[in-house]
């Protein structure tokens, strides 16, 4: 097991029973939390975090149905300070916004209610991550019997070579570069096929069927290239770490 | 708007035949004493010709055909003088006889062509309704009023080369008011016109009058509007371009005025019925609101009142407790809190679903991942049980709502992994059979009892212990009553509908139950190449 990091984590929730819950357990992992009820308030203190000298904060919670607004300006103020990770936590069901901020650069998702072992592993994955698309930090992911390498665009499966076309592999070095992460349909599309592909769902079920023939034992039941059913894929992370 | 005849000349050319045919019968009888026979002739001819010659003709001819009598048949023959007294008695006598039987002849054939044209009206105007009925939205019933129109205005000039009948000139105006039958736009035009016209349309609908040449207001308009009534109100109004140079009679205003209202009459029982139906789907939503409001209140009470139970306990002994009883407590706390998600998931879907007007959000979709994905989430709250899944390869994309469908299938999983035994097993599967895609749940456990098969979908119904037949594999009786509030059949059923597809549960052979969701193949989209 990797070692746990320490985090300076902003939490925002305008629940406050949900609130204390998260904090104190998110505290006993050894984090120090901050916590916001508002968006508004939730700017305030990190312009404040990066002001004061001391330590940025290294993820943000963001629960979508707060108060005052989405989270879309907050969203932008992460991005443009530096990479700093936003996991949204929706309420449930289809939440067009949820997707809108995937879309617009959230790291990933949680749909209440979850456990905490859920959350702790996306936060660890998300801070991983941290920024790190264009220049990612996994450039080999390997699981079990599957290794898939970046950099010689080679992908083993149980020691022997497998043949993807470009698009194939295209779309799977997108999902391990941010393995352990969901990514979206729109996301997905837009960065193997163009922007102006990003209506044709159609295209990522093929290919994603592809992978899985190739990939997996048994294509029905995946064990890495997984489906987060009406949001977008997701890639289990990788035991060898970098 | 009299009908013309295909040959207007055919008419006259049969009365000048007869009047030749009637003069050689004349010169024929010609002797000495045939004078009487011969004007007998002539009248004969001349009732027989008026028939076929129109009236001004017919009195042309007589005077024509009675100069002539006289000048060929009485004596002084080749001379219009007479020589008897009553000779020029008789030849008056025949002028005004001809004359009178071509006058009633005419009126005779006015009152017959008067009757036929209001026989033709009236028949006009039932089918009219007729068509009025076929109609569904308003803005189709303003299309139609313009084509009908247009329709009767080329019937009236098939004589003219121009081409009056064009429909174009016919604007139906549809403007929302306060007993509008338009849905969202504030208004609907069939046609385009200017925005006087528009006014004109506007004016004649509020005031419910008809505007322009021929009926008393505005006559110097070249422009009429006439307002589609019913009721004491006009539901819309018809504008015809250019209707001073038809010089409409009355007889036709009126029957123009007559179309038009039954089309105002249509489109008032197109808004009766849209309030009628609005009122039926309020009551629905009430009832069905109602249904929801008691069920939850009861159906979440109870695992609500286990997790108080254990965290109390919790809170109150936990001291007092083994690390194996705080376990165990939390452990039913988080399971019944997953269970109360999963009854708020699909009581709000439900109510969402039933409520009209809603929304799915389709998009191309693979069969194999949601079954693979449902699976997947059972499998880790089932960990001991045994889930197989089943998808068969390149099955054509469906077109549906990921959510609604991952839902449905995971209740349809979750019951039979519910009602049966712990060491069988369950098996999710993907299939083609002709030309559908069938997504089917099968399970092992004792079935469903045929007298429940239709009432399992129902709402809140759950088949009791003892409907349910026993399970030949278990001793004694069939177990307790499982968990869970009796909706998601009646979910898997609403989402089913919402997307049109056929939900159904047969038995299987060697005992337990299958449910299919069984969906039409659709034109599969464009892949990249």
């Amino acid at each position: 097991m990797s070692p746990i990091v320490q985090l300076k984590v902003l939490l925002v929730e305008d629940d406050r029973e949900l609130r204390t819950t998260l904090a104190q357990a998110l505290r006993v992992e050894g984090h120090e939390v901050h916590t916001a009820a508002s968006v508004a308030d939730a700017r305030a203190q990190l312009q404040q975090s990066l002001r004061d000298g001391g330590t940025p904060m290294d993820l943000v919670l963001l629960d979508l149905g707060l108060p005052d607004g989405d989270g879309q300006e907050l969203l932008a103020d992460c991005r443009a300070r530096r990479h700093l990770p936003l996991i949204v936590i929706s309420a449930g069901g289809s939440e067009p916004r949820k997707i809108e901020l995937l879309d617009a650069g959230a790291d990933d998702y949680l749909v209440k209610p979850f456990g905490i072992g859920e959350l702790l592993a996306r936060m660890r994955v998300a801070v991983r991550h941290r920024g790190q698309v264009v220049n990612p930090a996994v450039t080999h992911w390997q699981r079990d019997a599957l290794e898939v390498d970046l950099s010689t665009r080679r992908v083993l499966k149980d020691g022997t070579l497998v043949h993807l076309t470009p698009t194939e592999f295209e779309l799977l070095a997108r999902l391990v570069r941010c393995a352990g992460q969901v990514v979206t349909h729109r996301r997905l599309l837009a960065d193997v096929w163009g922007p102006e592909a990003v209506e044709q769902t159609q295209y990522l079920r093929l290919y994603m069927a592809q992978l899985r023939t190739k990939l997996e034992s048994s294509p029905a039941e995946p064990r890495y290239l997984l489906t987060e059913v009406g949001v977008g894929y997701r890639i289990v992370e990788g035991l060898a770490t970098p | 708007m009299a009908l013309q005849t295909d040959r207007p000349w055919a008419q006259p050319l049969i009365g000048l035949t007869v009047w030749l045919l009637g003069w050689g019968g004349l010169v024929a009888l010609d002797s000495e004493d045939a004078l009487a026979n011969q004007a007998l002739v002539l009248v004969a001819t001349a009732a027989l010709a008026t028939r076929f010659l129109p009236a001004w003709a017919s009195g042309i001819t007589a005077v024509l055909a009675v100069a002539a009598f006289n000048w060929n048949f009485v004596p002084p023959r080749n001379s219009f003088t007479v020589d008897l007294r009553q000779h020029a008695a008789l030849l008056l006598t025949l002028l005004v006889v001809i004359w009178t039987i071509a006058a009633l002849m005419d009126r005779q054939r006015r009152l017959a062509r008067s009757a036929q044209e209001q026989a033709r009206r009236e028949s006009h105007l039932r089918q009219w309704a007729d068509v009025l009925q076929q109609c569904q939205r308003p803005e189709d019933l303003a299309q139609a009023l313009a084509r009908e129109l247009a329709g009767c205005f080329r019937a009236h000039d098939r004589a003219n080369t121009r081409a009056f009948g064009d429909h174009t000139r016919m604007v139906t105006g549809l403007i929302k008011g306060p007993a509008s039958t338009l849905a969202d736009t504030q208004a609907y035009f069939s046609g385009s016109c200017t925005a006087e016209q528009r006014a004109g349309l506007l004016l004649c609908q509020t005031e419910c009058r008809p505007l322009g040449p021929g009926t008393g207001r505005y006559e110097q308009q070249a422009d009429l509007f006439l307002p589609l009534r019913h009721g004491g109100q006009a539901w819309g109004a018809t504008l015809i371009k250019q209707a001073a140079t038809e010089n409409l009679d009355a007889a036709t205003l009126h029957h123009l005025q007559a179309l038009c209202d039954l089309t105002g009459q249509a489109l008032q029982r197109r808004v009766e019925q849209a309030e009628a139906q609005a009122l039926r789907d309020l009551a629905r939503e009430h009832l069905l609101r109602n249904t929801l409001l008691t069920a939850v209140a009861h159906d979440h009470r109870t695992p609500l009142a286990t997790i108080l139970g254990a965290a109390s306990s919790l809170v109150d002994q936990g001291e007092r407790l083994t690390g194996a009883q705080r376990s165990a407590l939390a452990q039913g706390i988080m399971l019944e809190a997953q269970g109360l998600a999963r009854l708020t998931d699909n009581t709000l879907q439900l109510a969402r679903l039933d409520a009209s007007g809603l929304n799915l959000n389709c998009d191309w979709q693979s069969a194999e991942e949601l079954v693979g994905s449902v699976v997947q989430q059972a499998r880790r709250r089932h960990p001991q049980r045994r889930i197989k899944v089943y998808a068969e390869p390149n099955l054509p994309l469906l077109w549906c709502d990921a959510t609604l469908v991952s839902q449905a299938l995971d209740n349809l999983l979750d019951n039979a992994l519910k009602y049966s035994g712990a060491d069988t097993p369950v098996e999710v599967s993907a299939r083609a059979l002709a030309a559908r895609i069938v997504l089917a749940v099968s399970d092992r456990g004792p079935g469903v009892p045929l007298a429940w098969q239709d009432r399992i979908f129902e709402p809140y119904v759950r088949v009791p212990p003892t409907a349910r037949p026993a399970e030949p594999l278990r001793q004694g009786t069939a177990g307790p009553q499982p968990k869970g509030a009796g909706l998601g059949l009646a979910l898997c059923r609403a989402v089913a509908l919402a997307h049109g597809v056929t939900l159904r549960q047969r038995p299987r052979e060697q005992g337990g139950s299958i449910f299919e969701l069984e969906w039409p193949v659709r034109e599969q989209p464009e892949q990249p190449t």
